[in-house]
Order: C-alpha cells, then structure tokens, then sequence
C-alpha cells in the first residue's frame, strides 16, 4: 500500500512538475504546511529539496547541494529547457490568437483539438505557421499534411509536460502548470539578459495602429 | 379603485400578450422592423406607450421602462445598468415618513394608511434595487466580463464596475440609521420599515459589495497578468525575428544557479519482479497468461500481414531441405557402390558438406527409416556413441555407421 505522501514524494522523484491540472490530489497535499515539511525531510536524505515556481502553482524536487555531476546535469537541462523556448513559444501565440481570446495559455486551459483544426485550416497564414513550428526538433513532423503535423505536435506537447490529454478518447487538452513554469523562465531571461521584451511588443503595437 | 385606469390597464397587459412577438423582437436587436408589421397594430403600441421614435427618420424602440422590466424579469446579462441613486430615494422615504406622522397626528387615519402604503412600496423598491445591483455585479464577475471579447475591453470593464461600486458604497454611507430612528420615533410600522427593513439589507449589500470589490481588483489583476504575458510572446518573437542566433546563456553552468532553474533529475525507476514473493503469485500468473494471448495475437497479425513475403521463404527453405535431402542420398548410393561400411561423419568430412553436422546426422536418420521397407533390408545402420555419465539409460548419438547387410 502507498500512502499519498508516498505518491507524492514518488512523483517528485521522477521528476515530474506537480500542478492543480495535472494531479489535484498532490497538489491538494502539498498546500499544507505540515505535509510539506515531512515531504522535504523525506528528500533531503536525496540531496532534494521541495521548490516551487509560478506564485506557488507548480511544485518540484530541486538539489540542494551541486556537486560535479549535479551541475553537468543541470547544464544539459537547461539547454533542454531554452531549446523547448522558441518552439512553444510560437506555438503559443499561434494557439492565443486562433482561438481568437486574446488570452495566453496557462494551467486549466482547456484546448479543443477539433475546434483550432477547422481555425487553422481555414486561415493559410495559421497553416503556414503551423507547418513551420512542426518542422522544429521539438516536435520534428515531417509530415506534409496538416492533421498530422498538428497531432505530432499535441502528442510531444503531452510527452514533454506542456500539455495534458484527461481522456483518451477525445481530442481535448489541457495546460498544465508546466506552462507556466516556461513563462517564468522567460520573464527571467528577460530580466536578467535585458532584453526588455515587453517594451519591445508595445513599440510594435503601437506602430501598427499608427500605420 | 379607478375603473378607467383598471381598463386601460387591462388593454395593455392585453396588446403585450398579444404582440409579444414583437416586442421581444424590438428586444433583442433594439428597434423594430416597421415594415413586417401592419401599421395599425404599430400605431397601436405607440399610443399605449410601449413603442416610441425618439427622433424622427429613426427606427422605432421599446420604452425604456419595459426594457428595464424585461431584463429584470429574465435576469438578462444585457442589463448592465446599475442604479446608483440611492440618495434620492432616501430623501423620499425621508419626506413620506413625516407625511405619515404628521396625518397620525392629526388623526387622519386614512391618509395615513395611505402614505404608509407609499412608504412601504418605496422601502421595498430601495431594497430591490440594492440586491439588483449586487447581482448584476456579480453576473459580470462570474462569467468574467464574457461579452467583450478583448482583454483591454475587459480592463476597462472592469474599471468601471470598479467606478460603479465606490458610488455605491458612497451612496450607501448616506444611510444614516441614527436619524432614521430618530424619525421612525415610537411607530411601530415606521420602525419596521426603516429600521429593521433598511437595516438588513444595508448590512447585506455592504458585506457583498466589499467582496465584489476584492474580486474586481483581484480579476484586474489577472487581466494584467494575461496582458504582461501576450507581450512577452509578442516580444519574444520580434527578439527572435532580430537576433535568430540569440541563445540565452546556460544559467545551469553558473556558480550560483538560480532556483528556477534547479530541477533535480528523475531517479525512480520502476521496480523488478520478485517471484519468490507468495503473495504476488496469483497477479504474476495472471500476467505471464496475459503475456501469452498477446504472442498469439501477434503471431496471428504477423501471418496475415506479411503473407506474400512468407511464400518465398517457404519454397527457399524446401530448396536447402532438397539439398540435403540430395546429399544423404548419394552418402547411400555411395555405400551402396562401394559396397564398404562408412560413417555419416566421415562422408560429411570427405565431401566437404555445410550443413550443421547434428542436422546431418538426423536427416540421415531420418532417411533411412524413411526409405521403403525392401530398400531398406538391404542396408544396416549403426549408430556409434556412448552412454550418458550421468543419467543412466541415456544413449548419447555421436555418429552413424551405414553398411550393406
């Protein structure tokens, strides 16, 4: 028998970023600050510690201390993660404005395969773009129609952690708090690299409307 | 009760009832298609003042009391008005109260009934519109300002409910309980009404519009998040666009890594089988049995998928099956001619055969119990081996000796 705190502390372990969408009833367990005490001194004895991002939306195991083998680790993850940046991050947008609500993605929201498929092959200028984030390696379709670039990309979507599918038999997906950890890591790039991006989409907004 | 107006009363609840199509129509797009109605009923509905043309060479519209009277009635989202003049009504109420004393004192009682009734309607009126408003505020919280489609408009949606909400509450400050109390004096009717009625509701509404109130600022907040957010994507890309060779740079390798980016690596892997243990008996069992119908299941599709491929692999395998066969077929013609005793393996060596040795042996074998009895007196076999070391009444086969007999 595993209790949840066992669950928990194994779904930490295998690396997983724990969020209200993705398992609820972790999540739930996590908000307390006893259950989180126990859980950090049980990974401890692992050199983890319990770390969250996003204002407390996703939890995860983090090192405490960073040895050799640790760091080369962390390096690799992090290309990892910047490779996954421009990819999703088009995807993104792509996804906001087909959806037409001018709303970014975050976790719970809801994504209706079937619905962005008919926006997207009623619009060439979405197609065109979908064809070209489905050529990224993240995602790698070689596919030239696109139905299937379009499920290659949800189904990577869901194997990277980006996304999750409730029910298998239907095409309907859902944001988890991995998002939103991406987001995160962009506001720190931004910050930390200057690049000031959001000036840098409003100056483009307002050119346009000026045009 | 005044007959004329019970009538005319009568005749327009009837003209609604009956042109309600109409009505709802100019209800929902906002003004009448004159041209799909006869100009009598029309003309109808204007003098009962349900109709009316605000200005000339402009469609007809629905007055706006019935409009009000619609919305509240279906609790319709379009009904986004809220009625902040409460200070109004409570000089009213104000004014009506000392009517009402004033006829108690003189011993007017009819009067008197009369303004309490007045009264009474207007208290309830004020209380009515206090929970409307709330309601309405609420409606627009809960679905999140959903009729604008854009998250500025949203925005300054919600700045005005925002607005809407610091006049209520302004508004409800001028209820001043004190005075009302003063003024209800020692009526009991009075006291109900403006006290205890008043009160309630004033204690109801205060509590909810402060929640409305955190809710706003709290949904204003998140809208100025998702705005933060598009322009980073937005900036994002135009960055892209740019610089496409910009790699941020590896914050992993750094002395001092930031939290965000300390993720530790999965080390759970799953657990091995352990068949030793009893009470997993019966779930190992079940699984190795359930390992079984999928290898049929597989062998089944594989036979069905690769048919014409199999085909060829067959008459291949009978053609290696023939040499073979060929070849202990001359080792027998070859003793036969010779008429000398010799070993399978010594003609597999002297002709420099490529089959497996223990195939060859075996297919020998096999070829002489297959050949036809009366062939098969004429020769002898012999098979050359030794017994088993350790499992006795085992005859362990090394070479076959075939001779004529």
């Amino acid at each position: 028998m595993i209790t949840e705190q066992g669950r928990v502390l194994e779904l930490l372990l295998s690396g997983e970023f724990i969020c209200q969408t993705k398992d609820e009833d972790a999540f739930r367990f996590l908000q307390s600050s006893a259950n989180r005490l126990s859980i950090e001194s049980q990974l401890q004895i692992l050199n983890r510690n319990l770390s969250t991002a996003a204002d407390g939306e996703v939890f995860f195991a983090s090192y405490i201390l960073l040895q050799e083998n640790e760091r080369k680790f962390l390096s690799s993850q992090f290309q990892e993660i910047s490779s996954h940046l421009m990819p999703v991050v088009e995807w993104l947008l792509m996804v906001q404005e087909a959806m037409g609500t001018d709303r970014p993605l975050t976790q719970g929201t809801v994504i209706r395969l079937n619905e962005l498929q008919s926006v997207v092959e009623d619009t060439p200028a979405y197609a065109e773009q979908l064809g070209k984030i489905s050529r990224y390696a993240l995602f790698g379709s070689k596919a030239a129609e696109l139905d299937a670039q379009l499920k290659l990309i949800f189904k990577r979507l869901v194997e990277v952690g980006y996304l999750i599918r409730p029910n298998q038999d239907k095409q309907i997906y859902t944001a988890t708090g991995k998002i939103d950890y991406l987001f995160d890591v962009l506001k720190f790039i931004d910050e930390t690299e200057n690049l000031s991006l959001s000036e840098r989409a409003e100056d483009a907004i307002s050119q346009t409307k000026l045009i | 009760m005044n007959i004329n107006l019970l009538k005319t009363g009568t005749t327009l609840l009837n003209a609604l009832s009956n042109h309600s199509e109409l009505i709802m129509q100019a209800y929902f797009t906002g003004n009448v298609n004159e041209a799909e109605y006869s100009p009598k009923v029309i003309q109808n509905l204007i003098d009962l003042k349900v109709l009316w043309r605000p200005d000339a060479e402009v469609q007809l519209r629905l007055r706006p009391s019935l409009r009000t009277l619609l919305e509240e009635s279906l609790q319709d989202e379009h009904n986004r008005q809220i009625d902040a003049n409460i200070g109004n009504l409570l000089a009213t109420l104000t004014t009506q109260a000392e009517h009402y004393k004033e006829s108690i004192a003189n011993q007017r009682y009819h009067d008197a009934k009369a303004y309490l009734a007045d009264l009474t309607e207007h208290v309830y009126t004020l209380t009515e519109t206090l929970s409307t408003n709330v309601r309405l505020l609420w409606s627009r919280i809960s679905n999140e300002f959903g009729y604008v489609g854009s998250v500025d408009a949203k925005i300054r949606e919600n700045e005005l409910a925002q607005g809407q909400v610091t006049d209520m509450l302004n508004q409800l400050s001028m209820f001043r309980f004190d005075e009302l109390s003063q003024l209800a004096g020692s009526q009991r009717e009075l006291r109900h009404l403006l006290v205890i009625t008043l009160q309630s509701s004033f204690v109801t509404s205060t509590q909810e519009l402060s929640l409305v109130q955190s809710k706003l600022i709290e949904l204003l907040g998140r809208f100025r998040e998702f705005q933060g957010r598009t322009r980073l994507l937005k900036g994002f890309m135009l960055h892209m666009e740019q610089q496409p060779d910009f790699q941020p740079s590896n914050y992993g390798s750094l002395s001092d890594i930031p939290a965000l980016f300390n993720v530790a690596n999965p080390v759970i892997k799953q657990a091995a089988v352990d068949v030793n243990n009893v009470e997993h008996e019966f779930e190992l069992v079940s699984l190795v049995g359930h390992i079984r119908t999928i290898n049929r299941h597989w062998f089944s599709q594989e036979k069905t998928q690769s048919d014409a491929v199999r085909i060829e692999q067959e008459t291949e395998v009978t053609l290696s099956d023939d040499k073979l066969k060929m070849a202990v077929e001359g080792y027998f013609c070859d003793v036969i001619e010779s008429g000398q005793n010799m070993t399978a393996l010594e003609y597999y060596q002297k002709n420099d055969l490529e089959f497996d040795p223990e195939a060859w042996i075996y297919q020998v074998i096999g070829a002489y119990h297959g050949l036809p009895d009366q062939d098969r007196q004429y020769l002898e076999i012999d098979p050359i081996g030794r017994p088993d070391d350790i499992f006795i009444g085992n005859f362990l086969i090394t070479d076959i000796e075939i001779g004529l007999r």
